[in-house]
Formats: C-alpha cells, structure tokens, sequence
C-alpha cells in the first residue's frame, strides 16, 4: 500500500505503522516513549501527526499505516504543540545537559534539537532526588520523564521484575521493588534499564565522567558465558581503556546483557595483568625475555619428549579462549609433539553432551538456536540455574513463559527460574536417568508418543520401548523422590504439547552419569518426535564462551578440527599433506583427567597449558596440587597469575578478548567474531604467535601469521565451518554447518528428522546412584555451580570493579530445615568437610535449598568448592561429579545475621 | 521504609497476624487477579499494609514486589502506614465542600491537632480526606470508620470527637 508522509509517497506494509514508515524513509518524528523492544505506549505523546479526514491529532507510534493515508508531520500547528508538549514535560524535574552522561546520546535532547528549544518557559522543578545505592546504576528522578520504557524493559524485555511505578497522578514515580532504593532491591544490574533509557535518569556508575563522544566504538562479542551476546565497546584510545559497554540490538542477545558483560570489563586493564614471560629460578619466577622463554620450553621440550617420547607432553585448550587459539594449540600438539594429548574444560563441563547427542543424532551440539526458544509451547528446563548461569538466555524463557508457553523446571534446587515455571519439579540429586525413563515410559504407555517419527527416523524403538519398562512410574517415583502423580503431570504436559524444546545444562552433564544423562534426554525428544523442528530440539546450554568453539578446533583427543576423527585414517593423510608433516600419532589421546593422573605414575611429564586454571577448576584439589607438583615441566599461558600458574616453570601473557582479531562460537553454534578495541599490555602475546614461534623453533612452520591466517589454515582442511570466513562474520555471525562460502549457515540441526548420523540412536540407561552418598559422617550432599556475579575462577570478575562488592565471599546454601537442627543462621562461619579437604565460609540459610541439600561454587580461591568436590567421574567422558559430593558441616562461629529480601534470590 | 509501628488497633501481635495472613494468601493462590481482594483483607486484618506483608503477598502469590507496591499507593484506600482506630473521612466532593466540608476539615485539624493523613499520637484517629460518598443530599458529611455524620457543623466537631473517646477504655496508650 501506499501512503503520503508531508506530500511524498511511501510504500507501506500491512502492519507497520506510520512512525515505522517514517523511520524507514528518514523522515524524523520526535519520539521518546516508543522504542522497538518495548513496543506502543503512545504516552509521551511528542510523535503526533496530523492525518488528513481525522480529527485532532494522532500519535504515529500506534497509528497503523493505511492505503491512501495522507500524513502531515511538520506542519507549524504540529511543531508548536509538539513544543508545548516537551516544553510541559521539560518543567517537571530538571533537564540539564552540562554534566549529563547522556548528552549526545540522549533522545530528549534530539527533541529539543529538533524543535529548537533551549529550556523550558516554565520553572525547573529540581528535586535534587537521586539514587546512587546500586553497585552500577544511578537514577536521577530529575531527568525522568516518565516514558515507562525501563519499567517494561524490566518487566517484559529482561523480566527481572523489579522497577516499577509507584503512585499515582503527578506524584507517579519509578520505583524498585516496593519503593527502596535501588542498591537494597532485588535488581540483578543486567542495565536493560539504562540502555534503553531515553534520557540521564538511568546511567551507567561507572562510566560517569569518562568520555562522551570522544569514544570509539568497536563491536565485539562477550568473553563470559556461551551465549556469545554482541557487544559495543566504547574505548577510550588515549587510555587504552574501554570504559563502557553497551549490548548490540541483533541476535542472539537483542541489546540485552548481563550484570557480568555489561560491567564486568576493567579487568583487560588491571595492573595485575601478567605482562612478561617468566621463567622459574630458584624458586621464583622471574622476568625473562620471549626468546629465552621460547628456547627453553623448546629445550625442555625437546629432551623429555626425545627421552620417552611424544606421549608424556600433554597440552590443554580453552574454552576461554579464540577459536584461532584453540586450533593453534591443537596444530602445535599433533602437528610438532606428534601426540593426541590435548584437551581443554569442555571436559570438565559439557563432554558428556558431546559424547551423549553424538552417539544419538552424530552431532554433538545444541540443535536449535536461541531464538526458537520463543517458539516453543513447553520449555523442559533441566539441571539448568540459568538466571545466574546463562542470564540472557533466562530472559528469552521467561519472555515465553509471559508469552504463554508452560515450563517445568526439574532441580533439586529452587533455582530462581523455577519462580517462573508451571512447575518445579524438585527431584533427587543425581536420579536424571530413572525420573527421565520413567516418565518416557509413562509417555508411551498412554500413546503420547511420535510413533511416526520413531519408526521412520530412529534406529531401534522397539529396543527403546523394552528398555522403559524397567522404570514404570512406581518405580521412578521411589527413586528420585518425585510423587508419582507429579510424574504423571510431567509425562502429560510433554506428551501433550507440540514443541517442547528440552534445556538443560551442568545439573545433567556434572555427574558420574553424565552421558547416559543425555542419551536419556535425547530418547525422551526422539520419542516425542521434537528433534529437526522450530521451537523443539535438545539444547544444552553451553557454560563458556568459546567451550563450543574449542570443541569445533579440535582441542579434544579424539578428533582434529570440525570432529574429524584422530584416528581415521584418510583423515589422518588429509591434514599430513595439508600441513606438510609425517608420522601423525594414530592414536587417540590422553583425556584431561587422565593427563593429570598420570602424572603421579610419570607418563605425563610436560603440561602446556592455556588459559586453564586447572588447580582451582579441577576436583579434589588436593590431589590436583599433587599431580601438578609431579610433572616435570608446566608451561602456564594466561591473563592473570592464578592458583595454577604458581607452580609453572614458565608463565607466558597471552591477550584478552579485547586484544586481538580472532572468533567464538557460541551455545547455538554461531561463529562470531571479535574485533581488536585496545592495544595488549606489556610484552603479552596471542597464543597463535606463541605456538607458531614454538612450532618454528622446532622445525614446523605452522603457518600463523595473524589470527586470520590461522583461521583460513583452519578453514582449508576444515568442514562443517569451511564456509565461514572473516568478511561474512563482521557485523553477524553464521551457525554451523556451514560448508561452503555461500551456505547461509543452518540455525536447527537434523531438520525434518533427518539425523546427521542418518536415523537416531536410542540408548540404553540405568540407574547409577551418585558415587559418594551421604552417610552418617558425611550427612549433607554439597552442589555446586556458578554465581551471577562472578564467573569461574574469578580472575576476571574479581578484577573487574564492582562485581567483587557485590558478592565478595562464598556462602555455603543450605536449607531452613538442616540450618534450623545445626542452630545455624545466614551470616555465621560454618566448615564444610569432605573426605578430601575442608573450607572456611559463611552460611547462607536459604528455601533455595532442599533438606540434606548444600551449595556452593568456585569462584573464590579462598574458599572454594573444588577442595571438596570427588574427583570420580563419569565412564564414557572422564567429566566430574561436580554436582554431588558428601560433606559435614560444623558450626564455627555467630556472625551477623544476614537477612534475605524477597523470594527471588541472587543475593541473600 | 522503615521499620513498621505497632498497630494501636487493640491487635499487637503482629507476627500472629502474619501467620493468618499467610492462610489468607494461600487460599488465594490459584485464583488470577486475587491481588486486591488480597490487600483488601491485609488491609482490615492488619488496618493498613506492612511491609512484612507485601514481602509475604509476594512470595505466595509469586507477584512482583512492585506490582504489589504500585497498586497498593494507586488506590487511595489502601495504607502503607498505621492507622488509628478510628479513620475520620471528610466528604469534600462538590455538595460537600459547599456546604463547609471545609471548614469542619480545619476544625478537625484543630481538634485533634493533626494534618490530613496523619494519625494522633494516641494512634485513636486517623484524618483523610474523600471524594464524594454519595450521600450529597446530607452534605457536609463525615466518616469515621463505617458511621455516618450527616449534616456536620463545624462546632459540632469537638463534640463527635469526645464521643467516640468516651467509649475508649482508658488503658489504651502510646505504644513503641
């Protein structure tokens, strides 16, 4: 259709209102309650248009466009009441821009630009009402206009649910909670608010005072969690700082953040960045030269492997870190040392979703991408605390709960996105595979089941439907503690919907049964037949940046780079000849546990390992420190000095995400890329130059020269990722597979049920009880994860300002019902005690917690969870039981008593 | 906010309250839209709304505490401070005010020595003002509590006042 905006004519679509086909033809209407993520409200009022053969005027932000609609949008009747209107909203508080953060960003200042208005004809009203309580956010009441854009954005875009309006008339106000400031409320500081702000009133803290429009702008991707959010860093050149963050409004994260990304950033900065290579003498470490530091791991290298050959090196990757890193390190490993000793954290992590979705679909990732997640009807949310874990990928769900779609949460724990589900379904510690076969059995037993799909697309159903009848309901039931009419509901609810979309992350992959965890997932969707469809799929949530990326590169023992296998031997031939060597090992590799075990019994002798804080993040640090002290040489690559790099022969500074070119891929397999913001500090250096100055050094010429050419040595011998270069990834990312320079990436694996490996696999499971139960001496089951305000072992969020006075010690979690019996209350200085160690921290009395349940996470090397954690681990991925362990508790001493404020709890 | 003071309502036991409160709630939980009946009854059981009840309200109901805060100071007839037994609403709707809703306003004022939403220190009267009660044909009208007083002068303030501490036990006092 047609219509004509101030005598010209535009295309219009049906839909789309006339203030989007202004927009769209740059014609400027002023508008400030109206933006995009938080849709019509028609408040502010200062976008009205005149429509010829209606009365009055018309706010264009909700006047849909019409055929044959003659609109006038500068007429001088509208621009003078446009002025009265700005001109009223101006006399309530006070609008100065001198010191505003928001000049020049600011959109009632581009009203006022646009109408010519210096001040307002009437009074200011200051009120001098500010709130500077919160860690990073300031309101200043006296620049709100009151457009009640930050109030939706908390409540719909984010659904945090804390700001609000209070009162009423000309008294209306924004509030937190029920009106206490907003450092005491229950705002998690994910600064949706800020950024959606037309005006001063919502700033960034920290920001204040560091620059306007004198910062560059550069586009990246987050370096916390693996939900790859796209970023804009807002840098300061003259400083080498990035002083703001701001979310980018496209996919995956839509603009949106978390408290982590948006303020967690000073640490590329901090002083106590490692900046040169050290080299121990004499029991310190001391500042070397890269040349003397290069040399001698080559020579130590060099003699150890020539003495018992190439399997005693072992080297580990990061998901912290590039894709080109991660590529580099494993080239290095198999290309110079000969050997398929390398690994990185995915093992510690999500190697049983690798392992578990491979056997049963071929590919080992996330089936669906993000965004289906609003697609869905019921979300199956299991082992998952994504509001502190993977917070933006909360916000989609709760988006779809408000929407209409059912969620059941399945935790033990009352984790806070339980708040928002249908139900919660708190089973046992560890009983996954029997509550899962039980109710796939319920599901077949009443016929909810994708018969169709089953037969056509699944290997073996009728194997499948046998093996469930090992776990009828009864049985289930007793197992993991869930009431078998709660069962029912669950086998009814999934059965009967027609997307459900399975999420799940560390509570399924953590345990001794990790991989057979998954399988289970993975039958319970083929057996609904929601696996190649929108809005169905299993999608673990993938807990690092790059965890999947380092995957995709072949940081793992058993595959090169795009999971080709390591000990196939036409692969083996393909990349010899691509990368010009002979004599590849044959033989898979040493998984991360089992390089460290051997190290005590001396058959791995050299550790070369980046960004991987393997001390802190290992269990049972104990015996980690052990096998640590009995290598014979351990080269540390990584930003900060941290638990391991204290017993490095040789510590070398690597760059940070800000730091260099280079690629993540995150959770929905998207490869993403990361732009060079700020110059590294010192001497460090990207890991790619490191491996490619080692490889030279010992007569290989990997090829790398800068991040991309190690990309495109990558992408030669590549697969699933052959297409994906550079250019195409500038402003966008693409999802693998993506095979050829013109595929436009595939957001959903398996379309249509048509499996990677051809027909899914069904997998036999049975129970397996966790492999420390608690007993008489060790009463209580410790758990343990990730706090949203810190991110593993805290070398960047506690070098970060801010986050650390926030939550600057662990708590240990643990219920009213065991807190009430052991007289202790929040606040008070409790020791847990495992059979492997014991730490010091404060309690936290919290209904988060279930009876005989504890928690607590690792980010503080003071007191953290991995001294208690067992180190058993799963039979197929050597992953650790990070998720159950037996402990005591013991009471140390009072302290002050900590209060818990509402029921939604990232704090006490 | 701070602290909440005791309620002077004849009914101390706050946490008691709380504990019937919590029954209130739950018998409500199921049903969409219970956030005003709720209120309403934290309102009579309580004569205002404590913060220890919204935090309740919102942890049964599974409200956000600022849905429960912005409609809580949206209806006027709901307190977020402790009123006294007795809660004087003057009529100053049009019929009201012109026949002197004004001035027994003042005489109220004077009288019990308060401003309009304040509460006497004996936590006897609370004074408030209305709009329209619908009796425009008695104008000026008062109410106290559920009792209506119809064609009020304003000398005969003093003397609805006095009547209503004449039937107050003298034991009752000043509460911290």
């Amino acid at each position: 259709m047609q219509i004509t905006i101030n005598s010209n004519s535009y295309e219009a679509t049906q839909g789309e209102t006339v203030l989007d086909v202004a927009k769209r033809n740059g014609i400027y209407i002023p508008t400030l309650c109206y933006h995009a993520k938080t849709g019509q409200s028609a408040k502010c009022r200062a976008c009205i248009v005149q429509v010829e053969g209606m009365r009055g005027f018309q706010t264009s932000c909700n006047l849909s466009a019409r055929d044959g609609m003659t609109v006038q949008t500068e007429s001088k009747e509208i621009i003078e009441t446009q002025k009265q209107i700005v001109d009223l909203m101006l006399s309530q508080g006070y609008h100065n821009c001198l010191a505003c953060e928001r000049s020049g960003s600011c959109e009632l200042q581009d009203v006022c630009y646009h109408l010519g208005i210096e001040k307002t004809t009437y009074a200011d009203a200051p009120t001098g009402r500010k709130d500077e309580s919160s860690e990073f956010i300031v309101i200043d009441y006296d620049k709100c206009i009151s457009c009640g854009r930050c109030v939706t954005a908390c409540n719909n875009v984010v659904v945090n649910e804390v700001l609000g309006f209070g009162h009423r008339g000309k008294h209306t106000t924004i509030m937190c909670d029920d009106n206490i400031l907003m450092g005491d409320s229950s705002c998690v500081q994910c600064g949706e608010c800020v950024q959606i702000c037309p005006t001063g009133a919502l700033t960034d803290k920290k920001s204040r005072g560091t620059g306007r429009g004198n910062l560059d702008k550069v586009d990246t991707t987050c370096p916390y969690c693996g939900v790859g959010c796209q970023i804009t860093l807002h840098v300061d050149k003259a400083k080498n700082k990035v002083v703001r963050v701001t979310g980018r409004e496209v996919w995956p994260n839509n603009g949106m953040l978390c408290v982590k990304g948006r303020y967690g950033f000073e640490f590329h900065a901090s002083p106590k960045r490692l900046q040169y290579p050290l080299i121990r003498k004499n029991g310190k470490h001391e500042r070397a030269t890269w040349d003397e530091a290069l040399d001698y791991i080559v020579e130590r290298t060099k003699e150890i492997v020539a003495k018992h050959g190439p399997d005693v090196f072992s080297a580990l990757g990061s998901g912290r870190i590039t894709n080109e890193n991660n590529y580099a390190i494993q080239k290095f490993t198999r290309a110079v040392v000969k050997t398929n000793n390398i690994d990185h954290c995915a093992r510690t992590c999500h190697a049983p979703t690798v392992a578990g979705l491979a056997h049963a679909f071929g590919s080992g990732a996330a089936t669906n991408s993000i965004n289906d997640i609003l697609e869905s009807e019921l979300l199956f949310v299991i082992g998952s605390n994504m509001t502190e874990a993977h917070p933006v990928v909360s916000y989609y769900v709760k988006q779809a709960v408000q929407k209409g779609a059912k969620m059941i949460v399945c935790d033990p724990r009352k984790v806070d996105i339980a708040h928002w589900s249908d139900l919660h379904v708190p089973l046992s510690v560890g009983t996954d595979v029997p509550f899962l076969n039980g109710l796939i059995n319920e599901i077949i037993k009443n016929g909810w089941h994708d018969e169709e799909f089953m037969i056509n697309n699944t290997e073996n159903p009728e194997e499948l439907k046998e093996w469930v009848k090992e776990y009828p309901v009864e049985v289930a039931s007793k197992i993991c503690g869930v009431p078998e009419e709660t069962m029912h509901k669950v086998a009814r609810m999934l059965g009967e919907a027609k997307k459900v979309n399975v999420i799940y992350c560390l509570g399924i992959t953590e345990h001794t049964t990790g991989t057979d965890n998954v399988k289970t997932i993975a039958n319970l969707q083929m057996v609904l037949g929601h696996i190649g469809k929108k809005g169905c799929g299993v999608n673990p949530l993938r807990g690092q940046n790059n965890v999947q990326g380092a995957c995709d590169m072949g940081a793992l023992p058993n595959v090169f780079h795009n999971y080709q296998s390591c000990i196939d031997e036409r692969a083996i031939l393909k990349m010899e000849k691509d990368w010009g060597v002979t004599g590849l090992s044959r033989k898979e590799g040493y998984k991360l546990p089992t390089m460290l075990h051997k190290a005590t019994s001396g058959e791995t002798k050299i550790l070369f390992c980046v960004g991987d804080n393997t001390v802190q993040t290992e269990p049972n640090t104990a015996k980690t420190i052990k096998e640590i002290e009995a290598l014979e040489f351990l080269v540390v690559v990584d930003i900060f000095p941290n638990m391991t790099t204290e017993y490095a022969d040789v510590i070398l500074p690597d760059v940070c995400f800000n730091e260099d070119d280079g690629t993540y891929s995150n959770l929905d397999r998207r490869v993403q890329f990361l732009h060079k913001a700020v110059n590294a500090p010192g001497e460090s250096k990207p890991t790619w130059w490191i491996m490619q100055e080692l490889g030279k050094r010992m007569g290989v010429d990997l090829g790398f020269h800068s991040a991309e050419h190690t990309w495109e040595d990558m992408r030669r011998t590549g697969t699933i990722m052959g297409g994906i270069t550079y250019e195409r990834i500038q402003h966008l990312g693409l999802q693998w597979p993506c095979p050829t320079v013109t595929h436009p990436g595939t957001p959903i694996l398996h379309m249509n049920g048509k499996f990677t490996r051809g027909l899914g696999l069904f997998s036999h499971t049975t129970y397996r009880a966790q492999a420390e139960l608690p007993d008489a001496e060790y009463p209580f089951i410790l758990s343990t994860g990730r706090r949203l305000w810190h991110y593993h072992t805290g070398t960047q969020t506690r070098n970060s300002i801010g986050l650390e006075n926030i939550f600057p010690e662990e708590l240990l979690e643990i219920s009213p019902y065991d807190a009430k019996i052991m007289n202790v209350k929040s606040g008070d200085m409790v020791k847990a005690t495992s059979r492997r160690g014991t730490i010091t921290l404060k309690a936290w009395v919290t209904d988060r917690s279930p009876k005989g349940v504890t928690w607590c996470a690792f980010h503080f090397h003071e007191a953290h969870a991995n001294v208690l954690t067992n180190d058993a681990y799963d039979n197929v991925t050597e992953t650790p039981e990070y998720k159950a362990c037996a402990i005591q508790i013991e009471k140390v001493s009072d302290g002050v008593e900590v209060i818990s404020r509402g029921f939604r709890q990232a704090r006490p | 906010m701070s602290t909440p003071e005791k309620c002077a309502c004849g009914n101390d036991d706050e946490d008691g309250l709380i504990e019937r409160l919590e029954e209130i709630i739950s018998s409500y939980k199921e049903t969409p839209g219970a956030l005003i009946p709720v209120l309403q009854a934290t309102q009579s059981l309580f004569g205002y709304i404590p913060q220890k009840a919204i935090l309740k309200i919102s942890e049964i109901l599974n409200e956000p505490l600022s849905s429960i805060f912005g409609v809580i100071t949206f209806y006027s007839f709901f307190s977020l401070k402790p009123r006294g037994k007795y809660l004087i609403r003057v009529c100053m709707g049009t019929a009201c005010y012109v026949q002197g809703a004004n001035e027994v306003l003042t005489a109220l004022q004077q009288q019990l020595e308060i401003k309009v939403g304040e509460t006497t220190p004996d936590k006897l009267f609370t004074l408030d003002i209305g709009r329209c009660f619908g009796a425009c044909g008695l104008a000026p009208i008062i109410m106290v509590n559920d009792d209506v007083h119809q064609f009020v002068k304003s000398s005969a303030v003093a003397k609805i006042i006095k009547n209503y501490r004449l039937h107050e036990p003298k034991t009752v006092e000043v509460q911290s």
